[in-house]
């Protein structure tokens, strides 16, 4: 029963910072049909955002702040900073191919992560950064928790699932109790008849992508407060959430939330009970089995082609 | 539509004969070709300057460095030291294309490094092949100079001042079993040839001593290890964690005391790095000791600090010091032999017959008669303290 809750434990804190990351791949899609194989890397410049702010406050050994403030303050800077970012891609490697054909945006999306990734190598070199929060209050937020049934879930695991559960909380109300998100879901369903409807297409997609850049910055911060960073982590964890993203159905938000969490407890689950050493194996023969009986993902809809 | 495929096939055209012009092989220069000892000599150094792995490269060149600018004019030798960066992340193709450059400079007599053990399989043949004798400072993998000839990943070119995990594993393994008296160990690998040698070898040790052992394997992807830390018994008494990544040794070590486990973090070589790998408790081994406690390295570390301000003593960067004396050493005993004049061919045999009395890790250095390791080298176990310094207790 223990490893059973601690494995819950696990998988909700992966599957939270997956559903992040894919939430962002799935609003992009969703108003523009557009893959944007950057999110990753945004997300890996969203964790060193989140360093640097942390080591200007001090660090985990010598913070200026309560842990509480530092948090969300190094959260925010890392949403600003991937938002800023977000805007820059859009306007430099996506807009000027909006009316190419599709392949074209999808190069340019490669290159990006591939100019992203190099770039923060020769800023930053390519040592890991370790925000050790364990430091934080000499593992306050590693040691304290509340317990069920004997397993002790700590308080940084509890700032992590909360936060990222705030944020999707977050999101659904803009995407659907807002005039933004009404915006937003009108140029998704169809570009050209929101135009016509009056919709200010350029505003919607820039938003878009500052929300989804957003997010990914607040994974980073999220993900990097328990493991250390590096310029390559964009890549792999990027590609989770991109896999989640379809699992999830690709263009849907709760999907995109579905799809992180079911990845999550796959990982964990298989981790834990099947195979460490094959886990990946395991849950991506998993997921090829579920693409080819419910190809448009979870929650996805399917293609409706009028004859 | 034919203007678009011509234009295509123009520049897939062009980017094969820029690749070409660039991948080109460079001839390499003939391992008899004498070089005349007075002019200045090339010394590469192949390590990982940047990447999960940059902290070993950093510490060991700023060593390589300080002893060629003190070692060198005291042999009547002009040495320029180079350095090329092999980030672990790219696999061994940096060092590849290292390895080719290198071959094709005149002035190049020697090699320092690769320093890991991935370059050293990588590059050793084709070194071999130049008869350019190549001596790693950290390259501890087995499999380099152990084994049938024939299976051997390092060729006779290829030389260590250090010991390789056949005596690493089970070390740590011995030290498990008669200092911390472990009932119960697991053992962890990454799939990959480094972690998987070590793992190996602890096991068999600590089988045949009656300790039970579980192994756990994770990816080399592997960045979050909670479910791993899941699976360790509460009543384990060690987890031997191999990685080359000490980012990845704290990281689990810090779960581990997240999910309440009392089993202690033991690293090997590759986990060595106290900025990095820091809970107290855990243990690391090292090939080196801390020669800070060596009476006889007293002037030689104020020299280097002083060379090096801010810079702490560790325990990568004294081989390397080491490496590049026994290099220097080859190439004054091929210039002698050659009256000015030094090839590849005779530095590569020369190498062997070096011998140092004042050792920087103390004693005397000889080379094994049965291999290109050092004669009876050892690996030290440092215990990380509340302050994050590494203790020597074995």
């Amino acid at each position: 029963m223990d490893t059973f809750i601690q494995l819950t434990i696990d998988a909700v804190t992966l599957g939270s910072v997956y559903a992040l990351i894919a939430l962002g791949y799935t609003l992009v899609y969703g108003v523009l049909k557009l893959l944007n194989f950057a999110h990753g890397d945004v997300f890996m410049v969203g964790t060193f955002i989140g360093y640097g702010v942390l080591q200007e406050l001090g660090g985990s050994s010598s913070p200026k702040l309560s842990v509480w403030l530092i948090i969300p303050i190094i959260t925010l800077a890392a949403m600003g900073g991937c938002a800023l970012l977000g805007i820059t891609i859009e306007r430099f490697a996506y807009r000027p191919l909006r009316d190419a054909p599709r392949i074209a945006p999808l190069i340019s999306a490669l290159g990006v992560s591939f100019f992203l990734e190099n770039s923060m190598q020769l800023l930053f070199g390519a040592t890991p950064r370790n925000y050790n929060a364990f430091n934080f209050g000499n593992g306050y937020l590693y040691l304290k928790g509340f317990q069920i049934h004997g397993v002790t879930v700590p308080l940084l695991r509890i700032v992590t699932v909360v936060s990222a559960f705030v944020l999707m909380v977050a999101l659904w109300f803009l995407v659907n109790k807002t005039r933004t998100g009404k915006a937003m879901r009108a140029t998704s369903f169809d570009r050209e008849a929101a135009a016509m409807m009056g919709i200010d297409i350029d505003r919607v997609i820039v938003f878009t992508f500052v929300l989804g850049s957003a997010l990914a910055g607040a994974a980073g911060v999220i993900f990097a407060l328990r493991v250390p960073t590096t310029v390559n982590i964009g890549f792999v964890i990027g590609l989770k959430g991109f896999i989640a993203a379809v699992i999830g159905g690709i263009g849907s938000i709760p999907g995109a939330m579905a799809g992180g969490l079911l990845l999550g407890f796959a990982e964990s689950y298989v981790q834990g009970y099947i195979s460490t050493q094959w886990s990946d194996l395991y849950v991506f023969s998993g997921l090829i089995l579920l693409m080819i009986f419910r190809h448009q993902g979870l929650l996805g809809r399917p293609d409706i082609r009028k004859v | 539509m034919k203007k678009a495929i011509g234009a295509a096939l123009a520049v897939i055209a062009l980017a094969v004969i820029a690749s070409s012009a660039q991948g080109a092989p460079k001839v390499a220069v003939s391992a008899t070709a004498g070089y005349s000892c007075s002019k200045s000599i090339t010394l590469p150094f192949i390590t990982p300057l940047t990447g999960g792995a940059g902290f070993l490269g950093q510490e060991q060149s700023s060593w390589a460095s300080y002893a060629v600018k003190t070692l060198a004019p005291g042999m009547h030798l002009k040495v320029k030291l180079v350095l090329g960066d092999t980030p672990v992340e790219q696999g061994p193709a940096p060092a590849q294309a290292l390895a080719q450059k290198y071959i094709g400079d005149p002035s190049v007599l020697a090699i320092l490094g690769p320093s890991t053990s991935g370059g050293v399989a990588a590059t050793s043949k084709t070194f071999f092949a130049a008869k350019l004798a190549h001596l790693s400072p950290s390259a501890t993998r087995t499999d380099l100079t152990q084994g049938p000839v024939a299976q051997r990943e390092g060729s006779p070119a290829f030389f260590r001042d250090v010991p390789g995990d056949y005596i690493q594993g089970p070390s740590d393994a011995a030290f498990m079993i008669k200092t911390l008296h472990v009932k119960k160990v697991v053992v962890f690998d990454f799939q990959e040839p480094y972690s998987l040698g070590l793992a190996a070898a602890a096991t068999t040790v600590l089988q045949k001593a009656g300790v039970s052992v579980s192994r756990l394997s994770a990816p080399n992807t592997t960045t979050d290890y909670s479910a791993f830390v899941t699976k360790v018994p509460n009543d384990a008494d060690i987890v031997f964690f191999p990685t080359q990544k000490p980012g990845d040794a704290q990281t689990f070590a810090q779960q581990m005391i997240e999910q309440g486990k009392k089993a202690k973090v033991f690293g090997g070589d590759g986990s060595n790095d106290p900025s990095q790998f820091k809970v107290p408790g855990s243990y690391v081994s090292n090939f080196a000791p801390d020669i800070t406690g060596i009476k006889a390295d007293a002037s030689l570390i104020n020299g280097w600090k002083k060379a090096n301000p801010g810079k702490q003593v560790g325990s990568f960067g004294p081989p390397s010091y080491g490496a590049v004396q026994i290099l220097l050493d080859a190439i004054k005993i091929a210039c002698a032999q050659g009256h000015g004049t030094a090839t590849r061919a005779a530095v590569f045999h020369s190498v062997k017959k070096v011998r140092i009395n004042n050792w920087i890790l103390g004693g005397t250095f000889r080379w094994s008669t049965k291999t290109n390791d050092p004669l009876n080298a050892k690996f030290y176990i440092f215990q990380i303290q509340s302050n994050g310094s590494y203790k020597l207790v074995g």
